[in-house]
């Protein structure tokens, strides 16, 4: 069980950073952030229920916390952006480039 | 039999975040993320962690993906039957899902009763909620915070006047 679970954490960490990286739409790139800490919650999980360590469940509940109100925030930004017409590429925002 | 079960939520996780990778729609990306979340929940549960399996389910696969495919709607440049045409996932996938979950409750049911699983750890929920409550209590009050703070940005702007 130990091997299954680290490989599920490090391949979905792995697909959510690729999709960070490789997708140019907002939202695949959060969805992808949202990929990515669901594998580091799995690997916190797994490693807490093996050495028996309530605290890294009591991180897991604030990083669980913590990333929904990132999405909220994300999403909000994502949508601002969509007001002001410049459309879901990320590739289109260049105003804080210098 | 729960060694299988984990490894089937494992295996069918890994699938449907390629998926979602390769997925050009954003609606089958958001289905394949859900059904991801809902098989790490499912992994939480049977390696005995079943309250932050439960928290998952309702933060992410409920809240969080609900907030997501909303946001999805209201992007969309294209007419509702557009969209809508667009959300149906692929027949392969969609029985590749079915046929994991199913497994798995086979799996967990014939291997041992559901609970079995939940008290592998004796005390490491409860030991959970006294950190959480106790230890960490300045860093959940803070996290509280931090999602009213996150609600109120969903609030529209004032209209310039």
């Amino acid at each position: 069980m130990n091997a299954a679970v680290w490989a599920t954490a490090g391949a979905l960490f792995a697909l959510g950073l690729a999709a960070v990286v490789l997708r140019r739409q907002m939202l695949a790139m959060l969805l992808g952030v949202e990929l990515m800490v669901a594998a580091a919650d799995l690997a916190l999980v797994h490693g807490a229920c093996r050495f028996s360590d309530p605290e890294a469940l009591a991180a897991v509940a604030v990083i669980l916390a913590v990333a929904a109100a990132e999405a909220v925030v994300g999403l909000s930004l994502i949508l601002k952006v969509l007001r002001s017409g410049r459309g879901l590429d990320a590739g289109d925002l260049t105003e804080l480039r210098g | 039999m729960t060694l299988w079960a984990v490894v089937i939520a494992g295996a069918a996780a890994v699938v449907f975040a390629a998926a979602m990778l390769w997925s050009r729609s954003l609606y089958n990306g958001a289905v394949c993320l859900l059904v991801v979340l809902l098989q790490t929940a499912l992994i939480y549960v049977l390696r005995g962690a079943p309250l932050l399996g439960l928290l998952q389910v309702m933060i992410y696969a409920g809240a969080v993906m609900v907030l997501t495919v909303i946001t999805i709607m209201a992007s969309g440049g294209a007419s509702a039957a557009e969209r809508f045409a667009d959300f149906a996932l692929p027949r392969g996938l969609a029985a590749l899902g079915v046929a994991a979950v199913a497994a798995e409750i086979a799996l967990t049911l014939a291997g041992a009763p559901p609970r079995a699983a939940a008290v592998a750890a004796p005390g490491l929920t409860a030991a959970f909620g006294g950190d959480l409550f106790h230890s960490y209590a300045l860093a959940t009050e803070a996290v509280t915070l931090l999602m009213f703070l996150a609600a109120l940005a969903v609030l529209p702007d004032k209209e310039p006047s």
